[in-house]
């Protein structure tokens, strides 16, 4: 509810009410807890929750009705899309959601749409999709603790506070002298704590990762060994590189980093083991990530750091079952392929949703009837957020499951209220190295009449004539069978609110790679079928890049004081940060007659938003650095309201060739001060 | 009174305080945020709180950051400046407390703190970090344990100086070039 790390939590409970939050000391995290995570007590205690199921009148306000009614209105309305247009017409998404196997059971295997998808395209599509591709595996990790070398590209782990036990683990090791190394053109909060801060130009990741693997390959500091044995394609990647001329010459003409720096980087790179690679946002959001991604995964690969201490892990996943038990003939194989595909976006992890407004308004590449958003609201986090107030009036059927009256929820016809995560069960896998177990009891009382995700689930099953499978008197009978295969016991686990395997080294030394070839790919023949490149290569062809009217590269950034779209109306959050801004270098602002703490006219060629600035070094001269999240306009929360800038309206819908991701930073803008303010 | 016992004892290896780990902040204020949930019922305005300072040029630029609360002095100049005597140091652990029923609010107890930590709260009376008062020593406090790199350590100063220690030692263990990072602050 909060943000999608869920990390395992121990809640303090005074009359029903909660009062403190930390970390779980059973689990990795031990007792630490980010700022939004100790904040997120208000969520038990938030006046402007949803409290009632809504549905929306013909006037354009929300009525109040009954749980019964709303799962009817809902059910009915989802059997005649079925009939008339079949279960693919219904797509489900969902982003903050512990448990999301319920919907995925009941939308995907019950009702038999192919359309159910979590908020990926927003998110780290293209890093999933290079891990899927070089590893075969969706979601790497890493083991700081033991690296010595570190480079962390358009990441910032510390800024976001993303994994805490990785995080305190890279202080650990850099405290004990670990190099950390920091592509961003921002220095970040993890480019203060890095011995090397390289400020790129944006968008060019791709080319000092290659011209790093050219060296690497010239100098033959790879490792033959582990390149023979493991990684498929080796040989054609050197060729490829060398014969396509990607040396640290031609890439510092591209990146702006001395070729002698990517010389010495490579080097030292080669050299120093254990190592590890990794990045996030800042290559996603760009139409070139994807092979920027593949290109980085495959340097940690010919230096045979994958895997081991001190590496990017393949995280290992407990043996959690499915909550819902349903016999196999009884499974509904969709007849129609999921919207990714149909999109021309075979590979893409999660559905490309900036497209969803396409498949609602224009029918293509399929009509779309009815869309759920359970804690996700593209209406505020996907590029050109108004084409999607246009797709939802479009919708026969549109229902949101949140705790708040978001800005996707006052679009939508019908409301209902989720409880928050102290309110409800949770079981899930965590996200540490190892296979991990978290399991949270619901703390406190439903607030009003809201229902965790699972009796949500449940009634809508029941109307839909699914209620068989929906069986269970309390949540434990549903999370007793969902762990049964763990190996610890249902009340210790319940009792400790965690169970940790043991964090496996090499572990494709025994059980190989989750790829087609089995190995680590360099060469994909996965994208070569489906008519893409099979080595990474640069191309600036997608680029969207400043020009003489729009001189100015947006580069998007997060707070670290807040989750997205989802902390708005925290107060203990708003008192540290209680609007967004946008970041410009001195040298830029002087030349615009701007000072720290102007507004400005931010316009892009789609559209313009005005903003508060703040003149500041950490930027690279010709950005303007973004930080996306508030800007709620007419309900969500009375703190929440009026706050800060919705800067998505600027953003054109750009999706990333192959992966389907959002290109967010694929946007130009011109700039210029608001006088009179 | 303040002080009376514990100067007798001779030494001040008993006295609780925070050690804070410059290089481990990364400004996520957490600790913040959690010393006023824990405290929610006394707290009114923050007792603790963290300052980033960024200088230079792009794109040559240096930070920092500091959490900062009541540093529970061992000669605290609070106590003496207090002149409700407000103020005074717990026997067994050597925090300093402050009592509401005896305090008007004057600030001389903010005048005299080198680290601008007492603040006026809304009822108008001083407040400032009482060390988690109803946790027991040995027990973490509130921003300590909360804070994500584990920047804040509290316990007794004797302690606290053994673990600056051993913190040292450890990149020395893992450090081939020691002279490297033994080298001044200040060294150009």
């Amino acid at each position: 509810m909060i943000c999608p790390w869920h990390c395992a939590t121990e809640v303090f409970v005074r009359d029903d009410k909660v009062i403190y939050t930390r970390g779980n000391e059973n689990a990795a995290n031990k007792s630490t807890r980010c700022v939004k995570g100790v904040a997120s007590v208000h969520l038990a205690r938030d006046p402007d929750r949803l409290l009632h199921p809504m549905k929306r009148n013909t006037k354009g306000n929300f009525d109040r009705i009954s749980w019964d009614d709303a799962f009817s209105i809902i059910a009915e309305r989802l059997q005649k899309i079925k009939d008339q247009d079949g279960p693919e017409a219904v797509a489900y998404f969902w982003h903050l959601d512990s448990n999301p196997m319920f919907s995925f059971q009941l939308f995907t295997q019950l009702y038999g749409t192919p359309n159910w998808s979590g908020h990926g395209a927003a998110c780290d599509q293209d890093r999933r999709l290079a891990s899927l591709t070089v590893y075969g595996h969706p979601l790497p990790t890493k083991d700081f603790l033991h690296s010595r070398f570190v480079m962390l590209w358009g990441a910032d782990p510390f800024g976001s506070n993303e994994s805490l036990f990785e995080n305190r683990e890279l202080m650990t090791v850099l405290k004990r002298g670990a190099k950390l190394v920091v592509v961003d053109p921002v220095r970040t909060r993890t480019a203060e704590r890095a011995h090397l801060w390289l400020p790129i130009k944006p968008g060019t990741d791709g080319a000092l990762a290659l011209a790093m693997a050219y060296r690497i390959v010239e100098t033959q500091s790879y490792d033959q060994a582990f390149c023979e044995k493991y990684v498929y394609g080796f040989e054609q990647f050197a060729e490829h590189i060398q014969s396509k001329g990607y040396t640290p010459e031609w890439a510092e003409g591209i990146t702006g980093i001395a070729r002698e720096t990517i010389i010495d980087l490579a080097d030292e790179f080669a050299r120093t083991k254990p190592a590890v690679m990794d990045g996030l946002k800042g290559l996603v959001n760009y139409s070139n990530g994807l092979d920027a991604f593949r290109t980085i995964y495959i340097l940690n690969a010919i230096t045979a750091n994958v895997d081991g201490p001190g590496n990017l892990i393949l995280k290992e996943i407990a043996p959690l079952g499915m909550p819902i038990q349903i016999p196999e003939e009884e499974m509904v194989t969709p007849g129609r392929p999921g919207l990714s595909e149909a999109m021309g976006y075979p590979l893409a992890p999660d559905i490309p949703t900036q497209l969803l407004p396409r498949a609602v308004i224009e029918k293509e590449p399929y009509p779309v009837k009815a869309a759920f958003f359970h804690i996700i609201n593209p209406a505020m986090s996907d590029p050109n957020t108004r084409l999607f107030e246009e797709m939802m009036s479009k919708l026969e059927l549109s229902v949101t499951i949140d705790l708040y009256m978001t800005e996707i929820a006052q679009l939508s016809e019908i409301v209902l209220p989720g409880a928050s995560c102290y309110e409800e069960a949770q079981v899930r896998e965590g996200l540490w190295s190892g296979p991990q177990v978290i399991l949270a009891p619901p703390a406190i009382s439903c607030r009003g009449e809201s229902k965790p995700i699972y009796e949500i689930m449940k009634g809508l099953a029941q109307k839909l004539g699914y209620g068989k499978y929906f069986e269970w008197d309390t949540w434990e009978d549903w999370a007793r069978r969902t762990t049964e295969n763990l190996p610890v016991s249902f009340e210790e686990l319940k009792e400790k609110g965690v169970w940790q395997g043991e964090l496996r080294y090499h572990k494709f030394k025994e059980e190989g790679f989750q790829t087609p070839s089995g190995k680590i790919e360099a060469f994909s023949e996965t994208f070569q079928t489906n008519g893409y490149e099979p080595l990474p290569v640069f191309t600036e062809a997608e680029r969207v890049k400043p020009d003489s009217e729009y001189p100015f590269q947006l580069v998007n950034g997060k707070m670290q004081f807040h989750c997205n779209v989802h902390t708005q109306n925290n107060p203990y959050l708003m008192q540290i940060e209680g609007e967004n801004w946008a970041e410009l270098n001195p040298k830029d602002a002087d030349g615009l007659g701007i000072s720290d703490g102007d507004r400005i006219e931010v316009a892009s060629p789609l559209a313009k938003a005005s903003i508060s600035v703040r003149v500041r070094d950490e930027v690279q001269p010709g950005l303007l650095k973004v930080i996306h999240g508030h800007g709620f306009g007419r309900r969500f929360g009375s703190i929440a309201r009026g706050k800060g800038t919705h800067i998505n309206p600027i953003f054109d819908t750009r999706v990333n060739p192959v992966s389907g991701g959002i290109g967010y930073n694929e946007c130009k803008v011109k700039i210029r001060k608001i006088e009179g303010i | 009174m303040q002080g009376k016992n514990t100067q007798n004892r001779g030494d001040l290896t008993y006295q609780c305080g925070f050690y804070f780990d410059k290089e481990k902040c990364v400004g996520c204020r957490a600790c913040e945020v959690a010393c006023q949930i824990w405290n929610d019922s006394i707290q009114t305005v923050k007792w603790r709180s963290v300052t980033s300072i960024i200088r230079g040029k792009y794109p040559e630029i240096t930070s920092v950051n500091v959490s900062l609360a009541c540093m529970h002095c061992g000669d605290a100049l609070c106590i003496k400046a207090c002149p409700r005597e407000a103020l005074s140091k717990k026997e067994e652990t050597g925090i300093v407390i402050l009592d509401q029923e005896k305090c008007v609010g004057c600030m001389l107890c903010l005048w005299a703190c080198p680290f601008g930590a007492p603040r006026l709260g809304v009822k108008g009376k001083m407040e400032k970090c009482d060390f988690c008062d109803e946790r027991p020593p040995g027990m973490k406090r509130a921003c300590e344990e909360i804070c994500p790199t584990e920047a804040i350590i509290s316990g007794r100063v004797g302690e606290l100086s053994q673990l600056a220690k051993q913190n040292v030692s450890e990149r020395l263990f893992h450090e081939k070039a020691p002279g490297v990072i033994l080298g001044h602050e200040n060294d150009e």
